[in-house]
Formats: C-alpha cells, structure tokens, sequence
C-alpha cells in the first residue's frame, strides 16, 4: 500500500498519541458498564448437576493425528481430517469415504451434505463434490476455491453451499463464490495469523468471529468488510472461537490455558474459565445447545465441560490419549464429537 | 483412494523443489500446527498509513453503543433458562432414546 504523505499537524507521533488515547477511552467506556459479574448474576441459578457423558463410540481409521472434523446437518455423517487424508466417515456403517485432500488442517460440511471443504498446508481451500458411487474419481470433481499466502487454518460455508469464508495465516480472512472461485470481501486488521473462525448463528446477521496469534479476536461484517468489534484479553494465541447460540456472545480458547467469554452488546469479556490445575493450552471449544455448557479441548488430553454462567467447572471427559483438536455439537445437540492427535474420533454422549 | 500428488517422479528442479516442499510440509504437520507463519511479517509501528487505518479503527470502536454487563448477563441467563429443557447433555436423556447406546466399535476403512 503506497504510504501517504503527511497531512497539516500530523506525525506518526501524533497519530500514536491519539490511538493511545482512543484505546484509553475505549477502556473507560466499557468500564462504566461494568456494573456486576456475569457469575454474580448467575448465583441466583440452580447448580448443575453431575453430567451423565461418556465415550459412546470411537472412531478409528486414521493413520495419523486428527486435525479436524465437522458435522453433516443429517447428524450422522462427519467429516475429519488428518496428515494424511481427508475422509467422510459414514460412521452407522463400517465404512468410509477417503477423499484426495491432503494436508489438511480445515474441513467443513456443506450444509446441502453434498460436498466437503477442505483446506491447508496447500494454502487453498477445495470444494469436493461427494457421491455415493464409490469408483466416482472424486479427484476429477476437486475444485480449489479459496487461494491465500499462506496455509488456511479455517474454513465454513455460510447459509448455503455458495459460499466459503476462510481464515489463513496470512493473516487475513476471506469470503469466496464457490462457483466462480472469485473472491468477495477480503478482512484485514489481524496482525498475525488467524487461527480460527466462526458464523454467527442465522437468525442474528451476516457477522463473523476470527480469533489468531495476535491474541486478539475481531468481529467482522461480512458485507462491508468492516472490522467491527476487536476484543485483547488473552495472554497468548487463541485457537479457536465459537458462538453462543443466541448469536450475543462468543468464547475463546487460548494457549494461555483459558476459555474466555465475550458479550457483544456488553463489549467485553464477561467470564474467564480457568483453573489453576489447568496448565495446558485450549484448543477449541463449543457450547451444548442451550448454551450452559462449553465444552473444551485441552493439550493436556482432557475435555473440560464448564458452567458458562457460574464460571466453574462441571466435568471433565477423558479417554483421549493426546491432544484434542476439535470438539464439535452435532446438530441436534445430543452428542459431541471430539478429533485427537491419537488418531481417534471420538462421540460422547 | 487417496492421490498421492505430491510423490514426483523425476530429478528435475521442479521435481527437487517440490520434494523438499512436501518434507517441509510433513515437518510442519509432525508439529501439529504451522503457527507463526507471519511472525516475520509483523508490521513495526513506523508506517503513517498503518497508524492512521489504526487510528481510524479505534475511533470507530469507541462509538458503537453499549449495554451494562448486568443487562447482558440476565439476558443471557434467560436464553439458558429458556431452552435448558431442550439440551439433551445438560439434560441427559435416557438410553432408550440415546443415538448412540449401540456398544459396537465402528471403524472407517
């Protein structure tokens, strides 16, 4: 970008004096409306109970870590990826579909269940057709879409199979038309890599949730472009960043072995879930269906399942036997599906 | 069926180039995350353009409209509370109706 000259009284100086003072205002500001704590609030709910989860199934096949997974809306099928290949794991049946996607760190169902996203070291994101036909050449059918500098860490369709939101560690994010391959809307502000994205949920606009290296996670409208609410709390890299529900809020999961929970009207973090036991990074997160539970996978092996509104912790999930990668809702909240670095899927319910 | 695109077949340059892209591929990936990748492109604090876009940002950040916390947080609260009934592993749901109650290791081929 050509770097313009200077305007009447201004200096970089000046310049950083303002923000300086911006960033201070902006303290102040959300500060006057820090009239309690969320969990304050929350005492007046009942306490939950012990959680009856466990392992129901788990799923092998993989040869290699599992970096990823998603749902398919028909909430028996799943997506996964690993080191070495992608694959549609029907897993009612025995057997499963490999896919020609290889170093892949970001997969995604379409929400027709008719194609997969697929995206990493490549620094694209594809789109693969699925078929029942098992000899289909789905190598053929391989579309890349999505084109960055750098390796793709994330990636979702929006409402429809049309179009693909990417996150890259090129540091920016992307909206592509899947047909054309074009890109619509490009997201810069991230000043390093972006690790994670998220979709607010339909019902509350066209916004979306990036979080990254910079420690920092930034609300976007897809439309404009516009970064429009950036939020600095944690201490390190966040990993991965999930909606509420209700499309009001959104959590965090960070190397600094945090979830934080951020309200968006309130224009602040209003939780953090940590324990001083806790000492391992988090790497994704989600929410149960009403939004009380987030679930949240550790590099310690272990799934934490918190109270979102009291701040403690309910359950922790064990059975993996390294890093989790990705836990995820099914679509009829009734399960959760977590991808390891044991090279397991596991379902627990 | 899994297309091995990455294997080449001859010496060439080319062939060299993407032999060694594919073992720095499979270093990253043995790591488990490729982080950082843009922590030679951290922008230093001296470009005008930059701390103008920065300035211009804040400015906008500053004047969007806020609610207090304990508004927020009893509107939450009430989201919980209305569709708590409906979330089966808050709920927990019997075996009888549970997906998944069927004990038999699945495995992908």
């Amino acid at each position: 970008m050509a770097c313009q000259g200077l305007q009447k009284g201004e200096t970089l100086a000046s310049l950083k004096t303002e923000s300086d003072g911006l960033k201070k205002k902006l303290e102040v500001e959300r500060g006057k409306l820090n009239d309690v704590e969320l969990h304050q609030v929350a005492e007046k709910t009942e306490v939950l109970g012990a959680l009856s989860i466990k392992t129901r199934r788990v799923l092998k096949g993989h040869g290699a870590k599992v970096l990823c997974m998603d749902w398919c809306k028909d909430k028996r099928r799943l997506v996964s990826s690993s080191q070495v290949r992608t694959s549609t794991d029907l897993w009612t049946r025995e057997h499963g579909v490999s896919l020609p996607c290889t170093w892949v760190m970001a997969c995604a169902y379409a929400p027709s269940g008719c194609a997969v996203a697929c995206g990493g070291l490549d620094n694209k994101c594809s789109v693969i057709p699925l078929s029942l036909d098992k000899d289909e050449n789905l190598a053929a059918k391989k579309k890349s879409v999505a084109m960055h500098t750098n390796y793709v860490s994330g990636c979702t369709f929006t409402n429809s199979d049309m179009q693909m939101l990417t996150s890259s560690g090129d540091g920016t994010c992307a909206l592509w038309d899947v047909e054309s391959g074009q890109l619509l809307q490009s997201f810069h502000g991230h000043t390093a890599d972006v690790l994670s994205l998220d979709l607010a949920p339909s019902e509350t606009g066209n916004t979306f949730v990036s979080g990254g290296c910079d420690r920092k996670a930034n609300v976007w409208d897809m439309r404009s472009g516009q970064n429009i609410q950036s939020f600095e709390s944690h201490e390190s890299d966040i990993n991965c960043v999930k909606y509420y529900p209700s499309g009001d809020a959104f959590a965090s999961a960070s190397d600094d072995a945090t979830c934080r929970f951020y309200d968006l009207r309130a224009d602040r973090e209003v939780a953090v879930y940590q324990k001083d036991s806790i000492v391992f990074g988090a790497s994704t997160v989600d929410f149960s269906l009403s939004g009380r539970l987030l679930f949240a996978g550790y590099n310690d092996y272990t799934i934490n399942a918190w109270d979102v509104l009291k701040g403690n912790r309910v359950s922790i999930l064990f059975g993996h036997e390294n890093r989790v990668s990705r836990v995820k809702l099914s679509p009829d909240g009734t399960a959760i599906c977590s991808a390891s670095w044991d090279n397991t899927l596991r379902i627990w319910a | 069926m899994v297309t091995s695109a990455m294997t080449p077949t001859t010496n060439s340059p080319e062939a060299l180039a993407e032999s060694q892209e594919v073992l720095a591929n499979a270093q990253l990936f043995e790591r488990g995350c490729p982080k950082a990748a843009m922590s030679s492109k951290m922008q230093s604090s001296g470009s005008i353009a930059q701390a103008r876009r920065t300035v211009q940002q804040l400015r906008l950040e500053a004047s969007i409209e806020r609610i207090k916390v304990s508004k927020a947080s009893s509107d939450l609260m009430r989201y919980c509370g209305e569709h708590a009934k409906n979330d089966p592993l808050l709920m927990g749901i019997p075996a009888s109706e549970n997906p998944f109650k069927d004990k038999k290791p699945c495995t992908v081929l």
